[in-house]
């Protein structure tokens, strides 16, 4: 090949900083945030009430995204009565799994936990296949919804599902810090998590407890799994995509809702302006560079409980 | 669905006894039944299951059914070998055939190497193997070529469009797919064309506007993809949500034609080497008449990929004759000519040397806005395989 060919290839590509640009770029910022933050607050509702890490997250989360596709069916033209039934099963999947699978292990080691939840997440891969085979699926078509393009000032644009993700997020953390600050059962929930024992003392019923926060992250993964469906779709890998949230959770604090907000928003940051202004290959890895960059700083994160993660 | 699967499984169990196997074709696939990538590969495993049943319905191949035993890798390799070796050691089979990622590739090729029995890639991409000058034992059936794929995509290119052409590359960051765009990349300066980006996005991704973002803000008038599926329509649909006008090609994989129906995007183009089921050939209507008879999770326009291997087989087990031995077989696939009654531009023909097909052709598609259909752009161009 010529010399000047292979230098029209390889020159890298002039930067530009055009307000266009910025603007889009911050549009893709908050949209990645969103998506990383209403996934890890699942992580970390688990976590801050029961020091368990839940593994099968993801798998949740894509459950949850199927389950739309099931009630879809049933309310084919009815988009809200499908989201309102598809949330409603996985709160009940939630609590179930907790009732039926997790409080097992209430009382033993945490580890037996984690690796419970690692064999549930195996189970709710293979079961899905089975049910709704492994072809690509699409509720918002089901569901005869248009994802058209909002235009914003600046010219950046943002999709209608992405943007009900973004206001999705925001309404989750507003009402889940709201529960925990106020609520009868928020409060119990905070209690449970600093001392189990004195919480049971007080007459709080843990298993209750536990069963809501498993509930509630499950419905916070679903929600995010139903939207990025609505936005682009289904298949098998979105369970994936529920672990690439994880450096999130554990950048802001594994036990702090505040955190995870943050700690997505780090991420989201890091992995969009690199993509545009250095490589695409490295959305890969900055979730894990900034993770690793974290926890040889500040282990437990930006807003973690330190004598907690010390224990660890 | 758990009845079909009992049903499976007892006709597995069935298949598997030792009498059966010694009076059938026994043949083995391993392959992404499940996983990330099975959308690719098990609606081709379908057909082909439905393709060799129905042979068996109409009495077999040479008076002696087909056993197909199959066993799910996930994509995994190292399941994939366990598969080989079970399939070989324990099954006694006389073929392998792998339906899986690339990476499951070396393991498999290893065992039937070992082993000395025919392997044929049906519905993932054809090893280097299978290109003049072909290694004895592997062949391939799949549609998709590196390096011919992207000729024939740069050619179409240029001839369609009516500007100078800024082209960029989106592909998905798995060994295969990159190599792809790099040489696409290294060829479209030759043809005049300007490349302004390549995005090699990550599986899986949850949003795909920050590299389409890029794609556009490069000032690309082209985009070409050559990955898998949901990589190539996630990146043009991110791209169309920005604002792009642009013409964006893609590779024709199995899901193309249910998903050009559905986006309806008249600047849209798959290119592919399978005609599409809206050309309505006879054949199109027996493999849908066949998947509606078998009550097939899968659309019939997925399963062309995976009839045209059982096409394949059959003649391949024909031409063995009986008793088959897996030397006897590869000796017959060494020489092979099968017409695929226009599911592609012409047969797959292999000979000693190579295992891939001596021509390659190639059609592309679009949807018509105006028509509100799938319209053929391009008919079948061919490419020798040399």
């Amino acid at each position: 090949m010529a010399n000047r060919e292979w230098q029209m290839i390889h020159s890298p590509l002039p930067i530009r900083h055009s307000p266009d640009i910025l603007m889009q770029l911050a549009v893709n910022i908050t949209v990645l945030a969103s998506i990383y933050a209403l996934i890890a607050c699942g992580y970390v509702l688990v976590y801050r009430v029961s020091r368990v890490l839940n593994l099968a997250h993801g798998e949740l989360m894509m459950l949850g995204a199927y389950m739309l596709l099931l009630t879809a069916s049933q309310f084919s033209s009815h988009w809200a009565g499908a989201i309102a039934a598809a949330v409603g099963l996985s709160l009940l999947t939630g609590v179930l799994v907790y009732l039926f699978l997790m409080r097992k292990m209430t009382g033993e080691m945490v580890l037996a936990a984690v690796l419970t939840t690692v064999a549930l997440g195996i189970l709710l891969r293979g079961a899905i296949v089975l049910i709704w085979s492994a072809q690509q699926q699409y509720p918002a078509q089901r569901l005869e919804i248009t994802n058209f393009a909002l235009v914003l000032p600046g010219g950046a644009r943002i999709s209608l599902c992405a943007a009900l993700l973004v206001a999705t997020t925001a309404l989750v953390y507003g009402s889940l810090l709201a529960f925990l600050r106020f609520g009868r059962w928020g409060v119990r929930m905070r209690a449970a998590g600093q001392s189990p024992l004195l919480a049971a003392q007080r007459g709080i019923n843990l298993h209750a407890i536990y069963a809501l926060a498993w509930g509630l992250s499950t419905l916070t993964g679903a929600l995010a799994g139903m939207l990025i469906a609505l936005d682009s779709g289904l298949d098998q890998t979105m369970a994936i995509i529920g672990l690439k949230a994880f450096p999130a959770a554990l950048v802001g604090g594994l036990d702090s809702l505040i955190g995870a907000l943050v700690g997505a928003l780090i991420v989201a940051a890091a992995e969009v302006l690199l993509i545009h202004y250095v490589d695409p290959l490295l959305s890969e890895v900055v979730p894990f560079l900034v993770l690793i960059a974290m926890l040889v700083v500040r282990p437990w994160g930006l807003f973690g409980t330190r004598e907690e993660l010390d224990r660890v | 669905m758990l009845r079909k699967l009992a049903a499976a499984a007892v006709a597995a169990i069935v298949c598997l006894g030792p009498a059966s196997a010694q009076d059938a074709y026994t043949i083995g696939l391993t392959g992404a039944l499940t996983g990330p990538p099975a959308s690719t590969y098990a609606p081709a495993v379908e057909a082909l299951r439905i393709y060799l049943e129905r042979v068996n319905a109409a009495g077999g191949i040479n008076g002696k059914k087909v056993n197909l035993i199959l066993q799910d890798d996930s994509a995994e390799p190292g399941k994939s070998t366990a598969n080989a070796k079970k399939l070989i050691a324990q099954d006694g089979v006389i073929l392998l055939i792998n339906a899986s990622l690339s990476s499951t590739y070396a393991p498999v090729v290893a065992e039937a190497k070992r082993a000395g029995v025919p392997l044929l890639f049906a519905s993932g991409v054809c090893p280097k193997d299978v290109y003049p000058p072909a290694d004895p034992l592997q062949f391939c059936t799949t549609a998709y070529a590196a390096n011919y794929d992207s000729r024939a995509t740069l050619a179409f290119i240029k001839e369609t469009a009516k500007a100078p052409v800024k082209i960029g590359f989106s592909a998905m960051a798995i060994p295969l797919s990159r190599a792809e765009m790099d040489f696409a990349e290294q060829q479209a300066p030759g043809l005049g064309m300007t490349v302004v980006d390549k995005e090699i996005i990550p599986p899986p991704t949850p949003d795909y506007t920050p590299f389409a973002t890029k794609l556009k803000d490069a000032g690309a008038n082209w985009v070409f993809s050559w990955a898998p599926w949901v990589t190539q329509v996630r990146t043009l649909e991110a791209l169309r949500r920005l604002g792009w006008e642009g013409d964006y090609i893609a590779w024709s994989h199995l899901e193309a034609e249910g998903e050009l129906a559905r986006l309806k995007d008249g600047k849209f183009y798959v290119i592919g080497a399978n005609a599409l089921f809206q050309d309505e050939l006879p054949i199109h209507k027996e493999i849908a008449d066949a998947a509606k008879k078998a009550g097939v999770q899968y659309p019939p326009q997925q399963m062309a990929e995976g009839w045209i291997a059982g096409m394949v087989i059959e003649a391949a087990l024909k031409a063995t004759g009986w008793p088959a031995s897996a030397a006897k077989l590869a000796a017959a696939m060494g020489s092979l000519k099968v017409d695929t009654r226009g599911l592609r531009g012409g047969p797959i023909e292999w000979t000693k040397d190579n295992h891939f097909r001596t021509r390659q052709y190639y059609r592309v598609y679009r949807w018509d806005t105006g028509k509100g259909a799938i319209v053929r752009v391009k008919d079948w161009t061919a490419f020798d395989v040399k």
